[in-house]
């Protein structure tokens, strides 16, 4: 599903010095892994993401998302890349206020061919476990059910890569977990996950672990059995 | 992403935003309303005053000749003209092609005409009896002038409503006789109201006497004030008042190059001159209305520029399910115009209004100009879309990696 080559990523800072968060990152993650990244502030972890997820371009290096090099992509051809192939789901679950939760489910679908479909929106809705809820503005929901209905929302073009970025960040432990749960089933179905998170707990949900440090990869590693929750 | 979608989500944050988007409409309204109202009200008036013209000279198939080589304005009196135009020219003009009839006038305006202790200081009009009929005045009492009247030099005269109310408060006219300039006629009738003329003055104040009888025995002149003259095709106007010239310069043993001695008109043309020209306030008060609409256009963007900072978040979610810089750039702009077009809308209603009230509190129909109208909600929106292109640009700008930040 992903293949990085050789991927670095420099930024200028303000007085040109450059930056170098991500140096000679080569790593794959084959369809249907569960895989998380971690590392401290600063690592490189979240320029990681951010082109894995399409909405950065490395300076040099190559990244094939599903075979397809997207790597010098412009800006509208990632955010077609992104419509079609990524879910995302953030820390702060990112739903537009004043708007109902089936509405939030929906949006993904505008900017795809697809269009409005808001049967399939209302299933999402159901399979997150939030049907009685479609019709109630988002400052209604509780937090883990606003990352539910970003779960859903990611799920709306039916990508088969989730990023995730510390879901459970916001959320007290229970309600953390359940989340963990409903990405677990995701993943079940078939889709690749990619989560980062700081926390041990929930980074245990997942199969294998990536560890970031300096812009490097420090260890990639099959997450130990006996470790794992699931 | 189609336009319809962009709509749809434009109306939906306009609706989320309520008081906001007011605000931001709230020039747009104000300048569209003001647009609208003025065009209404002046087309309102326009057409009050085309009535009131109709009213007064009864038709539009009509020349006026009058002595003198400038045309004057208002009603010439017979004893500040010219003394061009004689009884005798009015068979030559009827006989150009395309006349059908012509009415010789005398008129002053400064005669007393009294009954008893009552006196009154109509229009007095000597007409031939033509003129009561192209203008279409009816009978309402007694019968009008006759042929064999103005053959007999009869001192007859016919009242119009105002001097008869004035000279004969619950008094039947008929029969009576009344003096003007100290000249004894006897009434032979009154004519139906014709209501306000332009300007809103009175109609009819006013008395109708035979014009042979005002020549010889009321003005003792041998020449006119004017010629109504009915002609056959308005459309020919023009060309049948030029034949009326050649007619009359003819008759006149007029020689070039020197000057007409009388001058032909046309209602319709004065009529135009009357309506067409706008009033300078109202010019200015029409560019204010613009100016105040640009202003809302300023309004929009400003605003629109606080909500895209504000919105940073929103449009970051947006890139990062799928939307394109330009999907963003459509929705700002299609919210832009959106919102200019809903306060267009708003603006016509309240103008149209507005003009609906006024047009009844002076009790006239009131005129909505649809042209205008039209033009306003195009040019609301194209305001719209043009003050939202800076907005719209910045929020396609946004990078979603910094929106999303945090």
């Amino acid at each position: 599903m992903i293949e990085t080559r050789q991927l670095s990523r420099i930024y200028q800072r303000g007085d040109g010095t450059p930056v170098t968060a991500l140096r000679d990152i080569t790593l794959t993650i084959a369809d249907n892994e569960f895989v998380v990244v971690r590392g401290a502030s600063g690592s490189g972890k979240s320029s990681l993401l951010n082109i894995v997820g399409c909405l950065d371009t490395p300076t040099s290096g190559q990244y094939l998302l599903a075979g397809e090099d997207v790597s010098g992509y412009s800006e509208d051809q990632r955010s077609r890349v992104r419509s079609r192939r990524i879910g995302f789901v953030f820390q702060s679950f990112n739903l537009l206020p004043r708007t109902t939760a089936v509405e939030n489910v929906e949006v993904p679908a505008l900017y795809s061919d697809g269009g409005v479909d808001r049967k399939r929106a209302l299933a999402l809705l159901e399979r997150v476990g939030l049907a009685a809820r479609a019709n109630h503005f988002v400052s209604e929901l509780s937090g883990g059910e606003q990352q539910r209905v970003a779960i859903a929302r990611a799920l709306m073009n039916g990508p088969p890569l989730l990023l995730a970025d510390e879901p459970t960040g916001n959320l007290d432990s229970t309600v953390g977990d359940s989340i963990m749960e409903l990405l677990t089933e995701l993943h079940g179905e078939g889709r690749t996950i990619v989560l980062v998170t700081h926390d041990e707990h929930v980074a245990s949900y997942a199969h294998r672990e990536i560890v970031i440090r300096d812009g490097v990869v420090a260890s990639d590693r099959p997450q130990d059995q006996a470790r794992r929750r699931a | 992403m189609k336009t319809g979608i962009a709509v749809g989500l434009a109306l939906r944050s306009l609706r989320r935003n309520k008081l906001r988007s007011f605000f931001m409409m709230l020039g747009v309204i104000i300048g569209i309303a003001a647009l609208t109202a003025l065009a209404s009200v002046g087309e309102a008036a326009r057409q009050e005053t085309m009535r009131q013209f109709k009213r007064m000279i009864g038709t539009f198939d009509t020349l006026t000749v009058r002595p003198g080589a400038n045309s004057t304005r208002g009603m010439p009196a017979l004893n500040s003209v010219e003394p061009t135009l004689k009884f005798e020219d009015a068979p030559a003009v009827a006989a150009v092609a395309g006349v059908r009839r012509v009415a010789r006038v005398q008129q002053a305006f400064d005669l007393d005409v009294i009954y008893r202790d009552r006196s009154a200081t109509p229009g007095v009009f000597g007409v031939s009896t033509e003129w009561a009929d192209i203008r279409g005045e009816t009978i309402a009492l007694g019968e009008n002038i006759t042929t064999e009247d103005e053959a007999s030099l009869a001192r007859v005269v016919v009242l119009g409503q105002d001097v008869r109310d004035s000279l004969f408060p619950g008094e039947d006219p008929l029969g009576k006789v009344v003096r003007i300039a100290d000249v004894p006629f006897q009434v032979k009738g009154v004519f139906a109201s014709r209501g306000a003329g332009p300007g809103g003055a009175s109609l009819d104040n006013m008395v109708v006497i035979p014009v042979t009888t005002a020549s010889k025995r009321l003005f003792n002149r041998d020449y006119l004030t004017n010629f109504v003259v009915q002609i056959d095709d308005p459309e020919q106007s023009d060309a049948i008042a030029e034949r009326v010239r050649g007619a009359l310069r003819e008759r006149h043993r007029i020689v070039a190059p020197a000057p007409d001695d009388f001058n032909v008109g046309s209602p319709r043309a004065t009529l135009q001159q009357i309506t067409e020209v706008g009033t300078t306030l109202g010019k200015v008060m029409n560019g204010v209305a613009w100016i105040a609409t640009l202003i809302g256009g300023v309004v929009i963007m400003a605003l629109m520029l606080v909500g895209v900072s504000e919105r940073r978040r929103e449009i970051g979610v947006r890139r990062a399910v799928g939307a394109t810089r330009g999907d963003i750039r459509a929705q700002f702009l299609v919210e832009a115009a959106v919102i200019s077009g809903v306060g267009g809308l708003l603006g016509i209603v309240l103008g149209a209004g507005g003009a609906t009230l006024a047009a009844l509190l002076q009790k006239l129909p009131p005129a909505y100009v649809w042209g205008t109208i039209g033009l306003s909600l195009v040019m609301s929106c194209a305001v719209g879309l043009v003050f939202g292109l800076l907005p719209a640009w910045r929020a396609s700008q946004v990078d979603p990696v910094e929106a999303l930040r945090g």
